[in-house]
């Protein structure tokens, strides 16, 4: 009796799990259909190419995607290598108890809930008044870093965390230096943790609007160093859809994109993440 | 080996990235501001660095109350505002560059030629709901808004002291020609677009037609006239009096050379 009871509970719970992913998915599905249809069947390959024209509602986006890639790469260029010391100052060389650490910790989770927008304020007051660089790809990117590093100590923290202490204890007992240490176990076993940072990480930055009206600017003209002002592929749509009448199917076409990039951008991570550090352990 | 060279690689594309390259002799302006302006004047800004080989000017947005403070602190060049100035922002010099006003328009077929702004504000409220109320036929009002966010909101808003929250909407639309195809597709909707997107449609024979406001008949000349009341300047604005190639630019953007780039973003044009 109470056996059949249980298995009811049971088979419950099994309905529910997959009822859910499977409404997740739908939603999903709709979202990407209502998207990216009505740019997929207008879309053609000169789009990529050519320069936008009559604001955006006519031409393409070339310069706008270069931009993007710009201030990503800027972004990434200097997030990386300070999230991954920071995340692994956190994890080896204090205790999780640790008065800084604990704060460091606290002010992260903070930062990470910050909206946008203040970013961009301090972005503008920082980078582009304080330090002069003006409205620039460098000043969008350096924004970007600041706003997307939280969200990266904090996954790549985690990350390292899961590795089994038993693990340490060998590799000390080795002999192993704490350079050896990290550079041939923790941050090879880090990188499922270090992937899942720079996934949402790349994911933030890629589709971040008013962060990047204050500093990377508005300009859509194709940039020729990263002190030019360039306008990022999210602030072209929010652009065309807000500001310019008429502008709806191009502004579809760019949503159209930006997935296609995002999609591109995660799989590289990635596939660059799995070369660079993931095979280390293997090899040694 | 291959590994090393690949991140070698990448650090070569980085450290070759041109970093600061400055041509010389380049003249730049920077413009900042209003959003509605913002894509009019970037389009005005390629014209005039076509015309002047060796000037940039960079337009960036972010709100009129941005470009009246970057003008004058000095951030920017010029810059943008999409409204009147008000009597404490006199120090600023403004010119303007286009109108924008915007109109009520009814299907064809609606046999409601007048409505007062009582009547209107009444109809966006949902306190009248039925045509037959303010003259027409018996039939439900379909009441037109636009999105929030929209500078033509805005502006509509302003005029008829309402709030987002008091209008009753039965269709929320998004630009200007979703507005026109809604209004011309329904006999019995109400809304409201920027006049010089409903005239152009009217020349193409959309059954739209303009209601005239307080009176005065809802053209692009009146707006130029000053006479019609739902309307506003786009300006640019500066500190001081211009000089140089600021100067250069402000009599570009406001001669009538601009007068096709204006009319493209369905702006009237501020000089004939």
């Amino acid at each position: 009796m109470i056996k059949s009871a249980q298995s009811k509970v049971e088979y419950l719970v099994t309905y529910i799990v997959w009822g859910l992913s499977i409404l997740l998915l739908l939603s999903m599905i709709f979202l990407i259909y209502k998207m990216v249809g009505p740019g997929f069947s207008t879309i053609r390959w000169d789009y990529f190419l050519s320069e936008p024209l009559n604001s955006g509602r006519s031409g393409g986006i070339s310069s706008i995607l270069i931009s993007t890639l710009l201030i990503v790469g800027v972004c990434l260029f200097v997030a990386i290598p300070i999230g991954l010391g920071t995340a692994i100052w956190l994890t080896e060389f204090t205790t999780s108890q640790s008065f800084l650490g604990q704060n460091i910790r606290r002010s992260l989770d903070i930062l990470a809930g910050v909206p946008s927008i203040v970013f961009g304020l301090f972005g503008n007051a920082l980078f582009c008044r304080y330090l002069g660089l003006g409205f620039s790809i460098i000043s969008g990117g350096l924004t970007l870093a600041c706003m997307v590093l939280p969200i990266l100590i904090r996954s790549i923290e985690v990350g390292i965390r899961s590795i089994p202490s038993e693990h340490r204890f060998s590799a000390s007992a080795l002999g192993l230096s704490t350079f050896s240490q990290l550079y041939h176990l923790i941050l090879p076993l880090a990188v499922p943790g270090i992937v899942v940072g720079l996934v949402l990480g790349i994911g933030r930055a890629v589709a971040e609007t008013a962060a990047l009206v204050f500093t990377s600017g508005y300009v859509d003209r194709m940039p020729s160093s990263i002190s030019d002002s360039g306008r990022s592929l999210s602030v072209h749509i929010y652009d065309l859809s807000m500001n310019v009448p008429g502008g709806e199917s191009n502004a579809y076409k760019s949503v159209f994109v930006i997935l296609i990039l995002l999609f591109f951008l995660n799989t590289l991570t990635m596939f660059l993440a799995d070369r660079l550090l993931a095979r280390k352990v293997m090899n040694e | 080996m291959k590994e090393k060279l690949t991140i070698q690689l990448i650090m070569a594309l980085i450290l070759f990235l041109p970093f600061n390259r400055v041509i010389a002799s380049e003249q730049k302006l920077i413009i900042t501001g209003s959003s509605t302006v913002a894509p009019l004047m970037l389009e005005i800004a390629k014209a005039f660095e076509k015309k002047n080989p060796g000037v940039r000017i960079d337009v960036q947005s972010g709100g009129s109350s941005r470009g009246l403070s970057d003008a004058r602190s000095g951030l920017a060049d010029i810059g943008m505002a999409s409204r009147g100035l008000k009597p404490e922002e006199s120090d600023l010099k403004n010119y303007v560059v286009a109108l924008d006003g915007i109109c009520i328009i009814l299907n064809k077929n609606n046999p409601v030629v007048k409505l007062t702004d009582q009547q209107i504000i009444q109809i966006f409220k949902g306190e009248i709901k039925n045509w037959k109320q303010v003259g027409g036929l018996d039939a439900a009002i379909t009441v037109v808004n636009k999105a929030e966010g929209r500078s033509t909101l805005e502006l509509f808003e302003q005029y008829f002291k309402l709030k987002n929250s008091e209008i009753k909407a039965s269709v929320v639309i998004g630009d200007n020609e979703q507005g026109i195809k809604t209004v011309s597709g329904n006999t019995n909707a109400i809304g409201y677009v920027s006049i010089g997107a409903a005239e152009y449609n009217v020349e193409l024979g959309t059954p739209i037609k303009l209601l005239s406001m307080s009176g005065v008949l809802a053209t692009t000349e009146n707006i130029k006239l000053g006479l019609y009341p739902l309307s506003r300047p786009l300006n640019l604005v500066t500190k001081a009096s211009p000089e140089g190639l600021q100067k250069k630019f402000i009599e570009f953007a406001t001669s009538s050379e601009v007068n096709t780039l204006v009319q493209q973003q369905y702006f009237v044009p501020a000089k004939k």
